[in-house]
């Protein structure tokens, strides 16, 4: 596959489980190692980093999973910290002596989700649209380019869905990030992206602007017609 | 199947279990005692226990005012038991992810949990002489024998827990750029500590109870003075002795099981 995406854009990736969409977003931040190929980025090829400047590359790309993958015996600030791992020595860290700009960081990252008053909470006390969002603040940590979102709702119900899905578009713009969303929902899909990238058994089915995008289009990335399963809806708000 | 055959298979399987023990006890020649002759022995040394205790072992005033040599041997057993555990607790943790199948992957993890099970297969009477003979006699080589014999059962107890981990957030780790031991500081150790403690802590209520045979050893703690009383015969010094044991037990106990809820 070959495929460009420029600075600034909203694209969502769509395709059935096991086309490939998370094979490709590792891909970008190689948490899975491409066999062959380039990724280039701003003329650098990912694929070729040393250990310390794949660190560095990462510190650029924040990511989002579908089970927030967060600490949950840890506080919510301790979690959103981590995002500042990357730009803090191991002994500082170690020891927990992050700077106060980066505390500071870190909690205006969890203003940005409304989540400011749960810093001392710990994570497991959270509900999931609040836990994605505290993933959310993680990744804004890291001060990031690209943001990378691995179906970032589908353990997440529906209105809570459109709530994060809003989120994540805002702050997005607010601050001119790439974004790289997994969704298996046409319905959001639709909504909250720039540009539709339809994958099937991991090659490149359709690639356009959501403008361009009709059901047909998705019964051909799909490879089947649309079944209600495939919607998210709106739930009740 | 019939029900006669289920009952005769019940038969047979009960006749077997009865051979099983004829042949233990007939093996073990349990033959040559005379329990009913001797057993107002027995229960005399159990009377004079429960009802002439030395109370002045456990507290006795004179002109230079009062002491408690129950108390104070009690308290050498806590300080060992602390201090020991400590010891294993903190050595057990490089055994604990050396021995875990998702660090060390299946080889080293064997290796891992074969080491850790000759460590627990030594007896920890033997351990003790061992380091009796190294650091001479006294509450340090007890304190040596339940640092190095508590890595055994605590490296293991470890490892499992590590086993157990969430190992997604190790991912969330690197994406976030953080190198090896940050993800272990920040992903790993946040969920593995309170249950580690948790363990440790139980290991503490085990060693309190162990000091009582170190110490028949002479490797400092309780058992001392219980040895020195069970040579002399000393059957009312013995009954204050084990009441103490007994009181120390279910205090540490009680606490130990408040702390580890609170901590899991």
């Amino acid at each position: 596959m070959n495929l460009t995406i420029p600075d600034g854009q909203f694209v969502v990736i769509v395709g059935l489980s096991g086309a490939g969409k998370s094979t490709l977003l590792r891909c970008i931040n190689r948490l899975v190692e491409p066999t062959e190929g380039q990724i280039l980025a701003d003329g650098v090829d990912i694929t070729r980093l040393g250990e310390a400047e794949l660190r560095a590359w990462r510190t650029k790309v924040g990511m989002i999973f579908q089970n927030f993958n967060l600490v949950n015996r840890s506080t919510v600030l301790r979690n959103v910290l981590a995002g500042r791992l990357g730009h803090t020595g191991t002994l500082r860290s170690l020891l927990g002596l992050f700077p106060r700009s980066d505390v500071e960081l870190a909690l205006r990252c969890l203003e940005r989700v409304q989540l400011r008053d749960k810093a001392f909470s710990r994570a497991d006390q959270l509900s999931g649209g609040q836990k994605q969002r505290v993933a959310i603040a993680r990744a804004l940590c890291q001060e990031p380019k690209i943001l990378l979102a691995d179906e970032p709702v589908a353990s997440l119900d529906p209105p809570t869905s459109h709530l994060i899905m809003q989120d994540l578009k805002r702050i997005c713009r607010e601050d001119g990030l790439t974004v790289l969303v997994n969704l298996h929902f046409i319905d959001l899909a639709v909504e909250y992206a720039d540009r539709i990238i339809g994958l099937r058994a991991g090659e490149v089915v359709f690639d356009g602007p959501v403008s361009d995008v009709t059901e047909k289009t998705f019964e051909e990335i799909y490879g089947c017609s649309i079944r209600p399963d495939d919607f998210r809806g709106r739930g009740d708000r | 199947m019939s029900a006669l055959a289920r009952r005769s298979g019940t038969l047979v399987a009960a006749l077997a279990l009865v051979a099983l023990y004829v042949w233990a006890i007939v093996g073990l020649e349990l033959r040559g005692v005379n329990l009913a002759e001797r057993w107002h022995q027995a229960a005399a040394i159990f009377r004079i226990m429960v009802t002439e205790p030395e109370w002045t072992y456990l507290w006795k005033c004179g002109s230079a005012g009062c002491v408690s040599e129950l108390g104070q041997k009690i308290l050498e057993t806590l300080q060992m038991a602390l201090v020991g555990t400590t010891i294993g607790a903190v050595l057990a943790v490089p055994f604990g992810f050396l021995a875990a199948r998702n660090v060390a992957g299946v080889r080293g993890s064997r290796a891992g949990k074969f080491i850790l099970n000759a460590i627990r297969a030594f007896p920890e009477v033997v351990l003790a002489l061992m380091l009796l003979k190294a650091v001479g006699l006294g509450p340090f080589a007890g304190v040596l024998t339940m640092g190095i014999h508590s890595i055994g059962m605590l490296g293991k107890l470890y490892a499992e827990v590590v086993e157990g981990i969430d190992r997604d957030v190790l991912e969330a780790m690197a994406a976030c750029g953080a190198n090896r031991s940050q993800a272990i500081a920040f992903g790993i150790l946040p969920q593995v500590l309170p249950e580690f403690a948790s363990f440790a802590i139980y290991r503490f209520e085990i060693n309190v109870r162990a000091a009582a045979i170190l110490g028949m050893v002479g490797a400092g703690g309780i058992g001392t003075p219980l040895i020195f009383a069970v040579n002399n015969r000393d059957w009312g010094r013995i009954g204050v002795i084990l009441l103490g044991i007994i009181v120390v037990v279910a205090a540490v106990d009680a606490v130990s099981s408040y702390l580890r809820r609170k901590l899991v």
